[in-house]
């Protein structure tokens, strides 16, 4: 019974984009000195800090230890300022800590982590304002992170959710279109390869459109991974500037 | 990636006050839609036209209250914005906004949607401190400008807007794009657009209206939608569609829920909604949400017979048990309509009208209350059928809000009443536009159609190789079928074809006459006149497969054994014909009987040529009842039914009732063509179920509810009959049964209670239901659909698509064109229903109304023609329903009147009014007097009178009187055949119209001239405004002087 119409008949969605287009980008890398390596992205209103301990000893327990790759140890948190309303409990809530998990999986599909047995690499990701794809600004925000760390991977892990709205996909959901009742993937891939790090659907979808979901939430994440390749270019630009006075 | 640049929206949504921030997108390129556009902006959707003067871009207020003078199809060049749109939306709801949406896909209607909010120049952020309004006032604005300098200045552009300052503002501070109110709009751009100018007057005085409203409280609020929802889910509150009862219309209103949701299985009754507190402020027909009273509060629904109208007693002598009652606690879906009122008469008037123009006028519909309308032309209204919409409807107000829309005539005169009938039945028929007749083949004397040469390659031709020939009722115009039938080479096997006229070639999908055809969905048949699908060029001539001359069809073939006539092969496909006999259905029954008839189209011939051919014709139309008698055997075997003539079978979907109950001759020649279209109809249905097993459109007839054969089982026992209704086969078997040597019509009024309990067949789309539901009860099939009759039928067209796209995707895989999905075909399955259903019901209204109109003008107590004779199907509490087979009409009789007597009978049989009481039994009906006791049984003939009782806001209806119990026989009835009571009364009913219209012609001026040729072209003399304006330009082009301006206002409030 949602009252807002997703997408208009000109094929314009709420916020003026059309289908495929996602929304803009804007990140950066090395916010912080003190961590190995941290990033800070912007997904249109949606905002995410990624910082990257590690590889270290494991901490804690021993019996964690794995002894021929490394372990990924991620934390997934909400400012409390982050949402309309504000939040009472900034992680550890069920939700937090399955986007936690969530996030681990695709790190670990990624990260070359048999480069580095019996030690630990810290993920720590924080949403300071959200407004629809938080799992997905995490998992660019993280990449980056881990990139400016100089950890080894695979390749660039780009996520980007896609929704199904009257027989069409959309890219990039904000969160009035998340929340308006349709169906939400997201998916978590390795652009070059094309290979699937995570994906992820809640709702119900007919088999016959999931084709077409995927194919554009494919489309998505190659075009982030474009915007993500650039900003790690010019980084390194910046970067060698200064190292070569 | 995209140039996109984000600014920041700031909203508070309500319930907290939250402050949301969105981002908005805006772009250089946005399409403006408009045909003179030279920017470039690519567009796919519908276009401006160029050749208009200016373009008028009305803004938020005026889309918010006026969308309906904007839905004149006269108004050209309208350019929505975006913000208007959303904002009309957001103030009026989903309702509104969906007519919005549908008025800018009609491509009728030459106006389009700007997204001005997504484009970077004419999109202007708040400002701090600015109203809404006043912010939507200056966005339009801006689009507006853009829009102009967007075509290079080609065409002016005016915003029209209610907003004083803006006009003050705006007026002048750039040039070519101008604003202006509305009405001033209205009457310097067009004002031969008489009709808008009313419009928008009532609509404004209606608006007036509203705001100055005081504030008791009439009813109780309605739920917030979440609150329903919730509670529909948790299974509180019940949803369903509210249907007022048409007899007692103020006191029982029944909620019928839809779907299995429901989890209370105590209910599987309707609830009962009783008195207008409790049904609080819903309208018959809206999708409401009731909650249950506690049991203490339950009531019955009352029994007894409601005498006249107007007066019910909220008696409660005569209720049956109690049942579910509720009540309304919110609204989940409007569902207004155009409703017909009649104005009250002076006298009424005067009392109503003490404070300002406020007027309550009384729908023609029982079941809609009384609207309170606000007017200046009361005074000229009274006695007039007009056309108002329902505006509103606030608790503090015992009656809902509304406004004037369109008057459609006195009351009482003919063409008022059937227009009113239409309008109730949401039927709009207007002519055909010129832009659609312009898409029609050209077939005139001097311009022959011809066949296209591709066409004739590419189809079977069938001209010389078959013998074709139609069969249809005497005088048809639209022959859609035709038949063929011969032996193979060989001798082993025989060819049965039916070719259908070939619509589909003509009317493209997505034509404008394709979507005038899908939006009437059916050709309607009046009592006196018809309003076609398609055009007549179409519908009489070409589709129509007259005799003699070369046609495109699609065919059926059937291959058969000679012997034993069993099934070997099937083709579908297009084809060629030449119909080489137009039989009407007594010439072919008379060739049958063997009876020396002329065939028209042998007259010519010599005797020798002459009598081979019709030798030939004879053996076609005799192998072709054989093969009907064995398809039906065939099909009676499985149960299929037998339910009162031919129609029921053959064509559900139109007169059931009352036509099919007149005795007619049935003769063999109609159930023989009824049986090869059934067998066509049926094989086209497996064909395109077959290819297409998600979206192909069927048509079932689901299994009736077993309780609904309550009536027909008991009043069959009173007969001593059994009726067996576990199986449609059973059922059959028993109404075959139940025959009274006596009397006839006693197995027809079964037949007919057993029409009655059924539910009507429907059109669906195979995706969206289980393959078990595809049967069709009544013909005892598992696949059927309608393919047979294209030419007044939509249901017909689709599926000769469909089947035309299994055939190209058995050749070749790609040439396959998108089907329409389930999802859409499932929306246009029920739109085909519910005009299905709107169809019949106009011609069971127009009929009643020409029985109420022949009976008029007759002393009931003179005239014999008033007396006939009556059978009982029903007993009531206080009187009995009857049927009379000569009117083949239904109705009530009383057997106590209001002052508490009741009906006696003396030794003759005649009737009297004498003080008693009276007993009532199921299957009979006593009355005890002081002159004795008089029972009557059910299937009883007696006699009554007919009269009618006038109504000067409803339809007349009939009344009738018991005056005796003995069977009548007038010395006529038996000289004039039964059957063409119904024909010769309408015949009568118009021939009489026409005199009287015959007369007005003398005293004024030209105007039945112009009905007359209006009748010629099949169309009805609608008062539209094309008719209008051209009569005016007529006036004016005879005499200036003459006709001033003063004989225009007269006509238009003629009509």
């Amino acid at each position: 019974m949602a009252g807002l119409e997703l997408l208009s008949d000109q094929g314009y969605r709420l916020d003026g984009r059309r289908a495929a287009e996602l929304r803009k980008v804007q990140a950066r890398m090395g916010v912080f000195a003190q961590a190995d390596g941290s990033a800070y992205i912007e997904q249109g209103n949606t905002r995410a800090l990624a910082v990257v301990y590690g590889p270290h000893e494991v901490r804690g327990s021993r019996s964690k230890t794995l002894h021929d790759r490394a372990v990924i140890n991620c934390q997934y948190s909400m400012a409390t300022f982050s949402t309309a309303e504000r939040k009472r409990r900034p992680h550890g809530d069920r939700k937090s800590s399955e986007m936690s998990l969530h996030l681990k999986q695709t790190f670990e599909a990624a990260v070359l982590t048999q480069l580095y047995p019996r030690s630990q690499i810290d993920i720590y990701v924080k949403i300071l304002q959200s407004d629809g794809g938080n799992y997905s600004a995490c998992v660019n925000a993280a990449t980056l992170a881990l990139v400016d760390a100089g950890i080894p991977m695979r390749d660039y892990v780009c996520a980007c959710t896609a929704g199904f709205v009257e027989d069409t996909p959309l890219a990039d959901l904000c969160h009035a279109e998340e929340s308006g009742g349709g169906t939400t993937l997201a998916l978590a891939l390795l652009p070059r390869s094309e290979n699937i790090a995570l994906v992820q659907m809640d709702a119900r979808l007919h088999q016959d459109h999931l084709d077409a979901l995927m194919e554009a939430a494919m489309m998505a994440c190659k075009g982030l991974s474009k915007v993500l390749d650039s900003v790690v270019r010019q980084h390194l630009q910046e970067v060698s500037v200064l190292t070569r006075e | 990636m995209m140039q996109t640049e984000k600014v920041l929206h700031l909203k508070s949504s309500r319930g907290g006050k939250v402050r949301v921030v969105r981002e908005h997108y805006v772009r250089e390129q946005v399409e403006c839609g408009s045909w003179l556009c030279e920017a470039g902006c690519v567009s796919d959707g519908k276009l401006l036209s160029g050749d208009v003067t200016h373009y008028v871009v009305p803004d938020a207020g005026v889309v918010r209250d006026f969308l309906e003078v904007l839905e004149f199809r006269e108004l050209q060049g309208i350019v929505f914005t975006q913000t208007a749109c959303q904002a009309a939306h957001h103030a009026r709801g989903r309702r509104h906004y969906n007519r919005l949406r549908a008025l800018l896909k009609d491509p009728r209607h030459d106006c389009i949607l700007f997204a001005n909010e997504f484009q970077q120049y004419s999109y202007c952020p708040r400002e701090k401190g600015e109203t809404q309004e006043k912010w939507h006032t200056r966005c339009v604005y801006h689009a507006a400008v853009w829009y102009y300098n967007h075509l290079a200045g080609l065409r002016p552009v005016v915003m029209i807007t209610e907003d004083e300052d803006a006009i003050k503002e705006y007026g002048s501070q750039n040039s070519g794009t101008f604003s202006n109110f509305l009405l001033e709009y209205l009457e310097s751009f067009w004002p031969d657009l008489q009709a808008a100018r009313e419009l928008y007057a009532s609509i404004a005085q209606a608006l007036q209206e509203r705001e100055s409203e005081g504030a008791e409280k009439e009813y109780t609020e309605h739920l917030p939608a979440e609150v329903l929802e919730a509670g529909i889910k948790s299974g509180r509150y019940i949803q369903g569609t509210l249907s007022v009862n048409k007899h007692r219309a103020q006191h029982e209103a029944f909620v019928r829920f839809e779907g299995s949701s429901n989890k209370n299985t105590e209910l599987n009754s309707d609830i009962l909604i009783s008195g207008g507190k409790h049904r609080n402020r819903a309208i018959h027909g809206d999708v409401v949400a009731v909650e249950l009273l506690p049991h203490s509060e339950w009531k019955g629904r009352t029994t007894a017979l409601t005498e006249g109208q107007g007066e019910e007693r909220a008696g409660e002598d005569t209720q049956s048990q109690p049942m579910p009652t509720g009540r309304v606690v919110g609204i989940v879906q409007r569902n207004w309509r155009d409703y017909v009122v009649t104005f009250p008469p002076r006298e009424e008037l005067k009392s109503q009208s003490r404070n300002s123009q406020k007027i309550l006028v009384i729908p023609w519909d029982y079941r809609i209350p009384k609207i309170r309308i606000s007017t200046q032309q009361a005074e000229a209204l009274q006695d007039h059928r007009v056309i108002v919409r329902v505006d509103s409807w606030d608790s503090t107000s015992l009656y809902p809000n509304g406004h004037t829309v369109r008057v459609l005539g006195k009351a009482g005169e003919l063409e008022a009443e059937i227009q009113t009938i239409l309008v109730e039945n949401c039927i709009h028929v207007p002519p055909f536009s010129e832009a659609q007749l312009r898409e029609m083949p050209v077939n005139s004397k001097e311009q022959p159609w011809q066949m296209g040469p591709a066409e004739v390659s590419s189809r079977r031709d069938l001209r010389d190789t078959h013998l074709v020939f139609s069969i249809d009722p005497l005088g048809c115009e639209d022959v859609d079928d035709t038949l063929s039938v011969c032996t193979l080479p060989g001798g082993k096997r025989l060819e049965l074809g039916v070719h259908i006229a070939d619509v589909t070639h003509f009317v493209k999908e997505g034509s404008l006459t394709d979507l005038e055809a899908r939006s009437r969905a059916t050709t309607y048949y009046l009592a006196d006149r018809r309003y076609d699908m398609l055009p007549a060029v179409l519908s009489a001539d070409l589709c129509s497969l007259l005799g003699g001359v070369d046609r495109y069809a699609m065919s059926v073939l059937w291959e058969l054994d000679v012997e034993t006539l069993a099934l070997c092969n099937v083709w579908y496909g297009r084809t060629l014909i030449r119909s080489s006999y137009q039989l009407h259905y007594e010439l072919a029954q008379s060739l049958l009987n063997g009876e020396e008839v002329e065939v028209p189209e042998l007259s010519q011939l010599k005797s020798s040529d002459k009598s081979q051919k019709l030798a030939e014709l004879l053996q076609a139309l005799e192998t072709l009842t054989r093969v009907a008698r064995l398809l039906r055997a065939q099909r009676d075997k499985v149960g299929a039914l037998e339910l009162e003539g031919v129609e029921v079978r053959a064509q559900l979907d139109k007169d059931k009732n009352i036509a099919a109950l007149v005795p007619k001759q049935p003769l063999e020649v109609h159930e023989t063509v009824a049986e090869c279209m059934i067998y066509a109809n049926h094989w086209v249905a497996r064909k395109i179920q077959e290819s297409f097993p998600h979206q192909a459109l069927l048509r079932h007839h689901p299994p009736p509810r077993q309780e609904f054969f309550n009536q027909l089982i008991d009043s069959a026992k009173s007969r001593g009959f059994m009726i067996d209704t576990r199986s449609n086969k059973a059922l059959a078997e028993s109404l075959d049964w139940a025959v009274d040597p006596q009397d006839a019509l006693v197995n027809k009024l079964l037949r007919m209670m057993a029409t009655q309990a059924m539910s009507n067949a429907l059109y669906f789309s195979t995706g969206a239901c289980p393959e078990e539901q595809y049967y069709h009860y009544g013909l005892a099939l598992d696949r059927y659909t309608h393919f047979t009759s294209p030419i007044r039928r939509y249901a017909d067209i689709i599926v000769h698509r469909l089947l035309m796209a299994a055939i190209q995707s058995e050749k070749d895989e790609y040439l396959h064109k998108t089907l329409a999905s389930n999802k859409e075909l499932d929306e246009l399955a029920q739109h085909i229903n519910n005009k299905n259903r709107a169809a019949q019901h106009a011609q069971k209204q127009s009929t009643e109304l020409f029985q109420c109109l022949y009976f008029r003008d007759k002393d009931p107590l003179m005239d014999e023609r008033c007396v006939a004779d009556a059978i009982i199907y029903a007993i009531r509490a206080n009187g009995m329903l009857v049927f009379l087979p000569r009117y083949g009409m239904k109705g009530a009789v009383y057997l106590k009147n209001r002052d508490s007597q009741v009906i006696s009978v003396g030794d003759d049989g005649k009737c009297k009014w004498q003080v008693g009481t009276l007993q009532r039994y199921p299957d009979r009906i006593s009355t005890f007097t002081a002159i004795g006791t008089h029972t009557f049984h059910l299937f009883d003939h007696v006699t009554v009178r007919i009269s009618v009782e006038p109504s000067r806001c409803h339809a007349d209806s009939m009344h009738l009187e018991l005056i005796s119990n003995k069977p009548h026989r007038a010395a006529r009835a038996e000289s004039h055949p039964a059957g063409h009571g119904q024909s010769e009364l309408v015949q009568e009913v118009v021939r009489r119209e026409e005199k009287a219209s015959l007369q007005a012609e003398e005293q004024k001026a030209r105007r039945p001239k112009l009905s007359r040729e209006e009748r010629e072209f099949r169309q009805s003399k609608t008062p539209n405004l094309y008719s209008l304006l051209q009569e005016i330009s007529e006036l004016a082009l005879l005499d200036l002087s003459v006709y001033t301006n003063d004989s225009c206002q007269r006509s238009l409030l003629k009509c």
